[in-house]
């Protein structure tokens, strides 16, 4: 009897001391799993970067590789794979998904996944360039010229001297002639490129026809532009328009109005002057003319700016040769000369006119002049001052509807990685 | 007589054998108490730690390009834009602030506090309870930003580094004699986490 007691004595405390012994390791491992468990997420998650990456160097290497990608690892410290596909979303977008599978200690697969978005169209604005012609003719870029902001042509550049580039110059054929040889001594603060892709131009303004019908404004023949800044706050701007130079006002717009796209648009030339505070664009189906000083309530050289003008023709930007431009003229803007070139009306015979001075951009079909030298002498014309306006080295800023265009590209636009929060919520 | 040693025997070894086993119930729930506060810790920190993580590797989604995704960032609070839908249209507004810790002052803990999150300036969620919750801010050259980061460098964010730690809120009782100078009169078990170089690819482009 005392044999049997001392028997379930000993196997009920043996059960007692088992199962708290139990109980502590379950918390104990539990504590540990939690971070383990940690461990295997990370694990899973970095497996799906590691297929992204992976599927991101194949895609750049071959952009047409539209396939999927496997790749497993078995060994001791990595037990799992990874699947990456890439998915082609249209015209204008793809993309890449990599999805993990991960096998943890405790037998069960985790599955992470990276998604990344292309662009495969880019649009870029004209604005982007300080200085953009089709065709550069016959002027060389001579010593005392210095460019602020990127250079393009998709022509030959011509250098005769030591200008200086302070950004990038690129063309899509040469320099002539070639950097550091003969005459071209000039300095590239930022390098050059030749023989890069060809930029077209547009083959009309469309597309700020459009705008000037549906938000905009849009007048039939000539109509004289002046801008007024408004009072000394900001964005409080309004451009007042007349049919003729000194005629009665046709139509007052006030650039705050948030009807109003930002885009006025004459068919026949379009005469500007004055000083603005806002966003706009003004176009013409043939040529732009300068009437005067053309300048932002800000400067963006001086401090913050808000205001930006686009001065865009189908032919011609043009300064205007008349009183108020012959003695110096400043234009704030991003020019854009479809078709021709911006110049100065007479240039060859308007007799000295002071320096012109542009903060902004200037892209134009074909390289016009506005002043005639000899040597380094003017004989008439404009001495130039051209700055770049550094705000529009962002291809997303510009002014409304300013002509862009498209570039082929596979850039990534976007980046999601999953991620757990079933535990939290 | 051998009958009333047998008793006597009997109550000796059984004496002795209840106090061992109420001496090892005591030892299994102190480790029991230790182990489970531990697993709670943990358990809270790795679930905020993995929303956190994945949120900010997210931040700026669905974004253009070269905008700003980060809209406010200071030591112990920020607030990002992103897609959460990722349908391509409204961008939310998510915000990271943690809470004073007057709002636990019921816990035993006297440093722990509410980390909430909010979206669109919505109603604040508590995400966890957290002892510390640092932020610091780094530009692509690795330059350490001055919090909280002033509006025109905020564009500027490319690397967080989030530092957190959760305690537990209930205390391990410590007599005064285990008490060394300037430690906390009790003892709560406790679990770090930082990582020091979270950055959303997003914010490259």
């Amino acid at each position: 009897m005392g044999g049997r007691a001392g028997m379930i004595l000993v196997v009920g405390l043996s059960f007692i001391l088992g199962y708290i012994g139990f109980n502590m390791n379950r918390y104990a491992t539990d504590a540990v799993g939690n971070m383990a468990s940690y461990y295997d997420a990370s694990a899973s998650h970095n497996l799906a970067l590691a297929g992204a990456n992976v599927g991101l160097s194949k895609f750049y290497e071959d952009t047409t590789w539209y396939g999927t990608l496997n790749q497993s690892f078995n060994s001791p410290s990595l037990k799992g794979s990874f699947s990456a596909k890439m998915h082609d979303l249209g015209s204008e977008r793809a993309m890449l998904r990599s999805v993990s599978s991960y096998q943890t200690w405790y037998a069960h697969t985790l599955h992470d996944t990276v998604e990344v978005y292309f662009n495969k169209r880019r649009l870029n604005s004209f604005s982007m360039y300080a200085w953009m012609t089709d065709f550069e003719g016959n002027v060389f870029w001579i010593t005392g010229d210095t460019v602020w902001g990127r250079v393009h042509s998709n022509g030959n550049l011509h250098v005769n001297g030591k200008p200086v580039f302070m950004d990038k110059a690129t063309t899509s054929k040469h320099f002539d002639p070639k950097p550091g040889v003969g005459a071209n001594k000039a300095i590239f603060k930022k390098g050059y490129e030749t023989g890069v892709a060809k930029i077209d131009f547009p083959t009309d303004i469309s597309e700020i026809v459009t705008a000037s019908t549906s938000g905009g404004r849009n007048y039939a023949g000539a109509i004289w532009v002046t801008l007024s800044p408004g009072t000394s706050a900001t964005g409080d701007g309004k451009v007042y328009v007349r049919a003729t130079q000194f005629g009665p006002i046709i139509d007052s717009i006030s650039l705050s109005d948030p009807t109003f796209n930002g885009v006025i648009l004459g068919t026949g030339r379009v005469n500007v002057q004055g000083a603005m505070d806002g966003r706009l664009t003004i176009a013409s189906l043939s040529d732009v003319y300068v009437q005067d000083d053309i300048v932002y309530e800000q400067n963006p050289l001086e401090g913050t700016s808000d205001d930006l003008l686009g001065l865009v023709a189908d032919k011609n930007v043009v300064v205007a040769d008349n009183a108020a431009n012959n003695s110096n003229c400043v234009i704030h803007a991003a020019i854009f000369a479809r078709d021709v070139a911006f110049s100065a009306e007479n240039y060859a015979s308007r007799g000295l006119s002071g320096t012109l001075g542009v903060i902004g951009s200037i892209v134009q079909k074909e390289r016009g002049a506005v002043g005639q030298f000899a040597g380094s002498t003017l004989k008439s014309g404009f001495y130039k001052r051209y700055r770049y306006d550094p705000r529009l080295e962002d291809p997303t800023f510009r002014p409304p509807y300013f002509p862009g265009f498209y570039v082929k590209t596979y850039a990534i636009t976007n980046w999601w990685e999953s991620y757990r929060i079933s535990e939290v919520q | 007589m051998s009958s009333l040693l047998d008793i006597i025997y009997s109550m000796l070894f059984g004496g002795t054998l209840f106090i061992i086993v109420l001496n090892a119930n005591d030892i299994a729930a102190e480790n029991q108490s230790t182990y489970h506060g531990d697993m709670m810790v943990q358990q809270m920190l790795t679930s905020t730690a993995q929303l956190i993580e994945g949120e900010f590797r997210n931040m700026g989604f669905g974004m253009p390009e070269k905008s700003a995704t980060v809209r406010a960032a200071d030591s112990s609070s920020i607030s990002f834009l992103t897609d959460l839908g990722r349908d391509g249209g409204f961008i939310d507004t998510i915000r990271y602030s943690i809470g004073p810790v007057s709002e636990l002052a019921a816990t035993q803990n006297e440093l722990d506090r509410n980390l909430y999150r909010s979206v669109n300036g919505g109603q604040r969620a508590i995400v966890g309870i957290v002892t510390t919750f640092r932020l610091q801010y780094f530009t692509m050259d690795g330059e350490l930003l001055s919090v909280p980061v002033p509006s025109d460098r905020l564009s500027e964010v490319q690397v967080v580094e989030v530092t957190m730690e959760v305690q537990n809120s209930n205390a391990l009782a410590r007599s005064s004699v285990q008490v060394k100078e300037g430690e906390r009169s009790a003892l709560y078990s406790s679990s770090l986490w930082q990582q020091t170089r979270l950055a959303s690819q997003n914010s490259r482009r």
